[in-house]
């Protein structure tokens, strides 16, 4: 014999992330370290903007890697000399709290002011997944397509900073920069929208301004 | 694209609620799934159903419960379900449905959530 009922389960599958991105967050706010995550594209220019960031402060940076599988952006931000936590995800396609609470671990936090997450190349998922940082960063290239920036409107919607890289390659690629800007201010009234040649440096003074000015106002 | 972690996050909660309520098997299970979630439906039913082999929630038939997104608009102060400009996205431009704005705080839609269960047990003896 046996009986049927109804249970209430009442779980929310997103709030373990939230409460370990809270932790992660707080661990790094005691040890007065500013985050700042970088999302974007494969190929977008996360990577470099984040070697330039390095170069061209003077802050105390550990930077936090995520990749599918690979380990060359972590090998690439090494040759900086600043130490670096390289994440894989394997079959996943983000960086969630979880791996990026075991990337702390392995960085030398009490040495540092400031922790910079990359994470793994893709518009969609890491929308879903805080990681306990202060600042995102989206970084778009022309070379995606001038409609990117409307395509993935929630990654932009929910990022502090839209960087839009590779403005050099403009004309090549037949893209509109003024469109993306445009589309950009639409979806995110509030947003700092910068347009940069990374390659060369251009915008690169302005994004440095722009974590400066966040992470003093903390 | 994460429909996978998320429904082996949706098994473990169900899982664990039903072996607390002693359960010997599984038959209905309700998912809210708010708006703003970035995970498709159809692709998270099929992830369920290669998840759930050989456990106690392997015949379940589960039902996907849509969740509206709520806003505040910082323009006007609105308080409520957004609108949802779906014309040319899937994932939707959240506007106020008061005066248009896009400067809004997200308050509810981002979410999935394990509702309840209709689990089969034995007879209290």
């Amino acid at each position: 014999m046996h009986q049927v009922a109804d249970v209430e389960v009442a779980k929310n599958i997103m709030d373990a992330n939230k409460r370990l991105a809270d932790k992660n967050l707080k661990s790094l706010e005691e040890k007065g370290i500013f985050c700042v995550d970088f999302v974007g594209a494969i190929g977008s220019g996360k990577t470099t903007l984040i070697e330039e960031i390095i170069d061209n402060t003077d802050y105390n940076i550990g930077v936090i890697a995520g990749d599918v599988i690979s380990k060359f952006d972590a090998e690439r931000i090494e040759a900086h000399d600043v130490p670096v936590a390289g994440l894989n995800t394997g079959k996943e396609c983000h960086l969630d709290a979880h791996l990026v609470h075991h990337g702390l671990h392995d960085l030398p936090l009490d040495d540092l002011d400031m922790v910079i997450i990359e994470n793994v190349g893709n518009l969609i998922c890491p929308v879903d997944f805080e990681l306990g940082s202060h600042m995102r960063i989206v970084v778009v290239s022309v070379t995606e397509g001038d409609d990117t920036v409307e395509k993935h409107p929630i990654i932009f919607q929910t990022s502090n900073v839209i960087v839009i890289n590779k403005i050099d390659l403009a004309d090549a690629v037949g893209a509109d920069v003024d469109k993306m800007v445009a589309d950009a201010k639409k979806l995110n009234p509030n947003v700092k929208i910068i347009a940069s040649n990374l390659k060369e440096g251009v915008g690169l003074d302005e994004i440095i301004q722009i974590i400066k000015d966040k992470k003093e106002s903390l | 694209m994460h429909e996978l972690s998320m429904a082996q996050g949706i098994i473990n909660a169900v899982l664990e609620t039903a072996e607390s309520n002693n359960a010997t098997e599984v038959t209905e299970v309700t998912v809210e799934i708010g708006r703003l979630a970035m995970i498709n439906p159809e692709q998270l039913q099929f992830m369920l159903g290669v998840l759930v082999e050989n456990t106690i929630m392997e015949d379940a038939k589960v039902s996907i419960e849509d969740v509206p997104a709520e806003i505040e608009c910082e323009d006007c102060n609105f308080k409520g379900v957004a609108i949802l400009d779906e014309s040319d996205h899937y994932a939707p431009l959240v506007k106020c449905p008061e005066c248009d704005s896009l400067k809004v705080e997200v308050l509810n839609g981002k979410d999935i959530v394990v509702k309840n269960i209709i689990i089969e047990k034995p007879d209290d003896t």
